[in-house]
């Protein structure tokens, strides 16, 4: 039985990752922009039909479009990604290269929002309209509502520019990493918190609370112990966009603190039209998001035996 | 578990907290090598994604970087200068024999020699489509330890210009390793992060020269602060709009310079409108390229197609003259009615005006356009499109603002015929003129360079007065220095940007 899950779970994924990859396969063909003009252009060459003809046969663009979708399809799963149409370089080897960093960031990022998020959001249901209250819904707010982009600049004015205590672009890996970790961490923490608060306040108005303190234990106690495991679980369900958002996160964070990861590299590759980055990149994020609603989910089933029960 | 046990476990936990903040922040307080006097740090947008010239555009920011050098380069003057190569001569059979430069050598103490340079040519121009863009295939042969015969699949007057084109930096291949000849050799290299650089120590000077670090920041704006914040001597094309920063700072300074992206907007000579050469002088002559730069708040105003840097840019200025532009207008027929539209046959004069976000300069002129064409009583409706060259491609345009660098080779040729010339690949104006095409065809043939500047100027003398192209501005790039750095000039654009002149100055 176990064993027909977990196949079925496992199909179910790659079903879905195959259908997102195929989707952006072919809505990157109808985007306007030929990536060999734009090279051409980008590079000042001075290029008659015939360099032309030599760069579509070098990046396989003079094959229909149902044949490239099947060459790259298959590649991509044998580890063949092919070879970036603007750096000539393969594009495994790029992306692996700013992996490390993506995930550096994207990953400690929202890390330290979930453990940051879940301590504000168990203190703000603890003592509403108190200070970790106000904190908190001015940090979801702020999250919902700020450019991404300032955010970052103004981190730089004031922490490189003006007070000096960090340098971001000629420092060691960890003053690299910092501010853009900080800004993934500061675009999630307001939902975090508002989402763990929610689900902390359910479990407050619960009957069972009111007798775990008449039987002598304080409302912090009584509130952590039974209300964390529910706040877990909402949390799990409530995360899914914010795996996404730690995709655009990363992006943001990659250019503005120059940190070589993957999203940077997707920026450079849309202006391009290089689609092998692009739809390896996007098959990476789909794999990503497909995998980790999937691993959030199985967390859930973990956690709360009802959601065993109805699979 | 109970209750009263979980706060010795929160306390531990606080305590973690606290001593991990503590780790980062000595992390953060203890000074980096990076920021070691002797070791200069260079911001730009961009960096070199590997070291085998023959990928992608390799070649070209190995040369940028100071780490590769080409038979001929560019000078500042704008003319093609001997660089490895001693001379160039045609033969009377169309090859060329290049004679190399004496006591030159790779970052390894090897000589360069005939055979080297032949080797990595051919190789690059069997896998790179743009080492054969301008004549083809080109064969070199290497006849002695210091000549080499080159062939060219199609016949050129030009092999020392083509050589100088960013596909051709001179490199040896060596255990799986590329060596070249530039006044830095690598060190290390980070992919899309950074390059650290060390002076070439077989190069002429190398002592003068400093360690660098090449650091990439590929947001204009971010560059800006990292200059500001004192972590950059050299930022390279800093955004106008951050300039104001650094104004009074001492220990900055901004350089601008002159680059050959120049400025135009096409004319459609095939739309119904614009197919009439005195409409299109009409609209060229209406436009206060004054306007434009003080819009762009930089750059000056274009002649002809190329920068005045070059020696083969067009040397009188395009007239502006409103009265006269009416004046045509009225002399085609597009009289102005009482709304102020000038209207043909009944049907008002309406015209599209293209730009494109990549060149943001270019969607800041479109309103400067629009308003001195509205005096004229041409409504103009803009458009921006992120493909700029299907459009231009489609002709379904009237008016297109566009970038182009005019002589990324310092030649004359390319552009004007490439994109100008009958039938040409890059014909957005889709315009025809016998005159011009013969004045092309001479330049192909014409091998003295002088004489390629005349015919040159000739040619631009040409389209000034069919106006199938409007030029409009020579724009310039901002160069932040510091102290360590302020006697560097730059020039080139981008492509030459460490050079074997850049040293820290006394």
């Amino acid at each position: 039985m176990a064993m027909l899950t977990v196949t079925r779970i496992v199909t179910l994924t790659f079903l879905s990752w195959l259908a997102v990859v195929t989707v952006s396969f072919f809505v990157l063909r109808l985007v306007p922009g030929d990536p060999v003009d734009i090279y051409i252009n980008q590079m000042n060459i001075n290029a008659s039909g015939d360099v032309k003809a030599l760069y579509r046969a070098a990046w396989g663009l003079d094959r229909s479009v149902i044949q490239q979708y099947g060459i790259w399809l298959f590649g991509f799963l044998t580890l063949n990604w092919g070879d970036s149409f603007v750096l000539g370089k393969p594009v495994l080897s790029i992306l692996s290269a700013g992996l490390r960093w993506s995930a550096a960031i994207g990953i400690t990022g929202f890390a330290l929002a979930l453990i940051t998020g879940f301590c504000l959001g168990y203190a703000a249901a603890l003592r509403p309209r108190r200070i970790a209250d106000k904190l908190s819904r001015a940090l979801a707010v702020g999250g919902q509502s700020l450019p991404a982009f300032a955010v970052g600049l103004i981190l730089l004015w004031v922490l490189a520019v003006k007070l000096q205590i960090i340098r971001p672009f000629s420092g060691g890996n960890v003053e690299n990493l910092l501010l853009p970790i900080l800004l993934v961490a500061f675009f999630s923490t307001g939902s975090i918190s508002r989402i763990t608060r929610a689900a902390f306040n359910e479990v407050a108005a619960a009957p069972y609370m009111r007798t775990a303190v008449a039987k002598g234990h304080s409302q912090a106690s009584a509130l952590w112990f039974h209300g964390r495991r529910h706040a877990v679980i909402v949390l799990m369900a409530g995360i899914a966009p914010d795996l996404a958002w730690i995709v655009g996160g990363t992006a943001v964070s990659e250019v503005v603190f120059a940190v070589p990861g993957l999203s940077e590299r997707l920026i450079a590759a849309v202006t391009t039209r290089d689609y092998p980055v692009l739809q390896s990149y996007l098959a990476i994020i789909a794999f990503w998001i497909v995998v980790g609603l999937q691993l959030a989910g199985a967390l859930r089933r973990h956690l709360d035996p009802r959601l065993r029960e109805a699979l | 578990m109970t209750f009263g046990n979980i706060w010795p476990k929160r306390k531990r936990a606080i305590a973690a907290f606290a001593v991990g903040i503590s780790l980062m922040t000595a992390a953060l307080l203890t000074p980096q090598s990076a920021w070691a006097e002797d070791k200069l740090i260079i911001g730009q947008t961009f960096l070199t994604n590997g070291l085998d010239p023959s990928e992608g555009s390799v070649g070209w920011t190995l040369v940028t970087h100071g780490i590769g050098e080409q038979l001929f380069s560019v000078s500042k003057q704008g003319k093609i200068e001997p660089n490895l190569a001693e001379t160039a001569i045609e033969n009377s059979d169309g090859t060329w024999t290049i004679t190399l430069a004496d006591n030159r050598f790779f970052s390894d103490g090897t000589p360069v020699t005939a055979k080297m340079v032949a080797a990595g040519f051919n190789r690059t121009g069997q896998t790179n489509p743009s080492a054969r863009s301008t004549s083809g295939l080109l064969s070199f042969h290497a006849v002695d330890e210091r000549t080499l015969k080159v062939h060219s699949e199609k016949p050129t007057k030009i092999l020392p210009s083509i050589l100088a084109e960013w596909a051709f930096p001179v490199y040896m291949e060596k255990d799986g390793e590329f060596i070249f000849t530039g006044p830095f050799a690598v060190e290390s290299l980070t992919a899309d992060k950074s390059i650290d650089l060390v002076p070439n120590p077989h190069y002429e000077n190398a002592e003068n020269r400093p360690e660098l670090t090449i650091r990439r920041i590929p947001d204009g704006q971010s560059l800006a602060l990292a200059f500001a914040s004192g972590e950059l001597d050299l930022a390279f094309n800093l955004p106008v709009e951050s300039l104001s920063m650094f104004a009074g700072d001492k220990a900055k300074q901004v350089k601008s310079f002159p680059v050959a992206y120049q400025y135009m907007m096409w004319m459609n000579t095939s739309s119904d409108v614009l197919q009439d050469v005195r409409v299109r002088k009409a609209i060229d002559m209406a436009i206060n390229r004054e306007d434009l730069v003080a819009a762009a708040r930089a750059g000056s105003v274009a002649t002809g197609a190329f920068s005045q840097t070059y020696p083969f840019a067009a040397e009188k200025e395009l007239p502006l003259d409103v009265n006269k532009a009416n004046a045509l207008l009225d002399e085609a027929g597009w009289i102005k009615g009482e709304d102020g539209v000038r209207r043909k046959n009944g049907q008002p004069m309406q015209l599209v005006l293209w730009a494109y976000p990549q060149r943001p300069d270019l969607i800041t002129f479109q309103p400067v356009i629009r308003a001195a064409l509205a005096g004229l009583g041409i409504s103009v409706k803009t458009q921006v499109t992120e493909s700029p060259t299907d459009i231009a491609k489609s002709g379904a345009y009237d008016l297109f603002l566009w970038a182009q660098h005019t002589a990324p080779a310092g030649d004359p040729a390319q552009f004007l015929s490439l994109f100008l010339e009958t039938d040409a690949a890059n014909n957005y104006a889709r315009w025809s003129n016998a005159e011009y095409d013969a004045v092309i065809e001479q330049l192909r043939a014409e091998g003295d360079t002088d004489v390629r500047a005349e015919l040159a100027r000739k040619a631009q003398d040409i389209i000034a007065t069919e106006a199938p192209v409007s030029f409009l501005v020579t724009p310039e790039w901002h160069v932040g220095v510091s102290v360590h750095l302020k006697n560097y000039e730059p020039w080139g654009s981008d492509y030459y940007i460490i050079r074997p002149d850049l040293q820290v100055s006394k």
